[in-house]
């Protein structure tokens, strides 16, 4: 690659593009801010809200936090909660959004790219307009749904229940945009290899596993990435459906600032529970940058 | 053909189940629901009793008469406007100005946009707790005590001196945040596929930076921009969750922050628990979603779109 605008430089140089890359960081300055407050206020004595704030670096708060002493205010005859649990709860979300999503997302984009059938054009538009859709609305009926259901349920299992449920619906609201997105990488598969497959007796169900997964593998780790980021940070759902005492990092949260806790509640603590909380959120943002940014407008474009 | 058929169904089957078990049924159920008494979720009792349009009357008299209501109807239209004006705007400046500079900043800033939309609504909602905290340990009242523009600390989104503008500020800024991003990355990649002869013919005829904005960027995704505002549109009216959490952690005053999304849910699910009467005024919001989502597969052209499959035997 050679120099000059013509060839992948910036297009524009100099005095102009500095101040555009100050302007833009005048612009991100309460994105950075604000998360420096949150992971700083972890690791100190307060809140460091500001530049100026005098703090002590402690590791108090994540002791605190991690040994579920989450309001060290309340006085000698408080319980401490049981942390690994909330976070093993929200990886077992996470997990199963992702299982979901992939087993019924991936035959589905691999039929909408490689067959015709009945209504397939109207399918992929009611597709869209599922990811759309007022999600609000929804969440009544599927509630209704699991009261329903739930009376059936003898209680011994009631909470293996409610994990479930909450998983498959989660889930289901990640599917639409997952096959669209497959949907596209799948296209870009050339239909020469599993020809080959079929006409050597094999089935549809043995091209798609042997020839095309292995070349729509990005693909598949973009959606596998995306639904579990879904069920990490749901909050929604999990505070609907899961028992009081089942909580995620999310409900845990929650929990803590909502209406009526916030004189025990000791903030740097809670600083300390969302900072693990968003460390999967940095970690994929660190290793899939552009993979993320193209899928997801690839997933738009059709 | 059959078998052909057989063979797709095969395929599409999971996703099937989940669509009509999860969106299909639902959707039937809330429309049920909007003509029955159902409160506190007494779904065997309560189920097969109908009372008619009465939840949708209430809902004619409560737009009418509850102050509480008109607030509701109020925040929902400033926050749609000011919001979707942020989300549309603010991507278009956004993508332009990465697109501009060099491409490794670029990404940078890209990313760092993008977060606050990944970032795990829980944690989103805890960071700008931290900033609009009422004690003066709060992030934007630390900067102003310190700069000297105020004397004591303020409470942004609930002092009733400043209601409602402190808390339509608030929730237009945060979940502009979040959405601004969606534009940002549409109108990013429409641009990436412009040739870039075309700037650099433009920049060699002597065109300044403005110019190739005004009469080549922005032309270029007259389309996209009408989507980007159709889509977010849709997005913002069926919204709540970023809103909850401000309501919910008392960031900002409970009705001048919640909209009628926010609305359906909370009578469903924690105020007043009245299922019947949410499903009435959640069946209005799937009506004005509906005819956007209709409107936006009319702007994209679907089905030009959706190419041929490839490979069909």
């Amino acid at each position: 690659m050679g120099e000059g605008i013509g060839e992948g430089g910036p297009l524009v140089r100099g005095s102009m593009g500095i101040v555009i890359i100050l302007a833009l960081l005048i612009a991100s300055l309460p994105i950075i801010m604000t998360y420096s407050t949150l992971i700083l206020t972890s690791f100190a004595n307060t809140i460091v809200s500001s530049p100026w704030v005098k703090f002590r670096f402690t590791l108090e708060n994540w002791r605190l936090f991690l040994e579920g002493k989450l309001a060290p205010t309340a006085g000698v005859v408080y319980t401490p909660e049981d942390i690994l649990r909330f976070i093993v709860n929200t990886a077992i979300v996470a997990g199963g959004v992702t299982l979901v999503v992939l087993a019924a997302s991936v035959t589905s984009a691999y039929a909408f790219s490689r067959m015709n059938f009945f209504m397939r054009s109207g399918m992929m538009k009611l597709l869209i307009l599922l990811h759309a859709f007022p999600g609000v609305a929804l969440i009544v009926g599927v509630y209704a749904i699991y009261v329903f259901l739930n009376s059936y349920i003898p209680r011994d299992y009631s909470v293996y229940y409610s994990f479930i449920f909450v998983i498959i619906a989660r889930a289901s609201l990640e599917i639409p945009m997952a096959i669209w997105i497959l949907k596209g990488f799948f296209d870009r598969v050339p239909w020469e290899l599993e020809w080959a497959t079929i006409v050597d007796g094999g089935s549809r169900l043995t091209a798609l596993r042997t020839a095309v997964l292995p070349l729509v593998k990005p693909g598949i780790a973009a959606v596998a990435i995306f639904a579990f980021l879904a069920g990490w940070e749901d909050l929604i759902y999990v505070l609907v459906f899961l028992p009081p005492h089942e909580k995620t990092l999310a409900t845990y949260i929650e929990s803590q600032l909502g209406s009526g806790t916030l004189e025990t509640t000791y903030l740097p603590v809670v600083a300390a529970a969302g900072t693990l909380y968003l460390i999967p959120t940095i970690i994929f943002f660190v290793v899939t940058q552009r993979l993320l940014l193209e899928t997801m407008s690839g997933g738009l474009k059709g | 053909m059959a078998r052909r058929g057989r063979q797709a169904l095969f395929f599409l089957l999971p996703m099937l189940i989940l669509v009509v078990a999860f969106y299909i049924l639902p959707l039937i159920l809330t429309a049920w629901i909007s003509f029955t008494p159902l409160t506190n979720w007494r779904v065997r009792d309560q189920l097969d009793d109908f009372v008619g349009l009465e939840n949708y009357v209430n809902l004619y008299y409560l737009a009418r008469y509850d102050p509480d209501f008109h607030k509701v109807l109020q925040t929902t239209l400033v926050f749609v406007t000011f919001t979707l004006f942020i989300n549309v705007v603010g991507g278009l400046v956004l993508a332009i100005l990465t697109y501009l500079i060099d491409e490794r900043i670029s990404l940078a800033y890209r990313l760092l946009w993008l977060l606050p939309r990944m970032t795990p609504l829980a944690v989103f909602g805890l960071l700008w707790y931290y900033f609009f905290y009422g004690g003066p340990q709060g992030t934007l009242n630390s900067f102003l005590l310190k700069l000297g523009v105020i004397d004591e600390p303020v409470r942004w989104g609930t002092d009733p001196a400043m209601l409602p503008y402190s808390a339509w500020a608030i929730i237009v800024f945060v979940n502009g945040l979040v959405g601004v991003s969606y534009g940002m990355i549409i109108f990013y990649s429409a641009f990436k596929n412009i040739p870039r002869e075309l700037i650099i013919a433009a920049r060699v005829d002597g065109a300044r930076t403005w110019e190739v904005i005004r009469h080549i960027l922005v032309p270029m995704v007259r389309w996209h921009i009408v989507f980007v505002t159709v889509w977010q549109l849709l997005s913002l009216i069926t919204s709540y969750t970023h809103l909850f959490v401000l309501v919910q952690w008392s960031v900002v005053d409970k009705w001048y922050g919640t909209t009628l999304a926010l609305y359906v849910f909370n009578t469903a699910f924690f105020d007043v628990k009245n299922q019947g009467f949410a499903a009435a005024a959640a069946v209005i919001l799937v009506i004005i979603g509906s005819i956007l989502g209709l409107v936006t597969l009319r702007i994209m052209r679907f089905s030009q779109m959706i190419s041929p499959p490839r490979g069909d035997i």
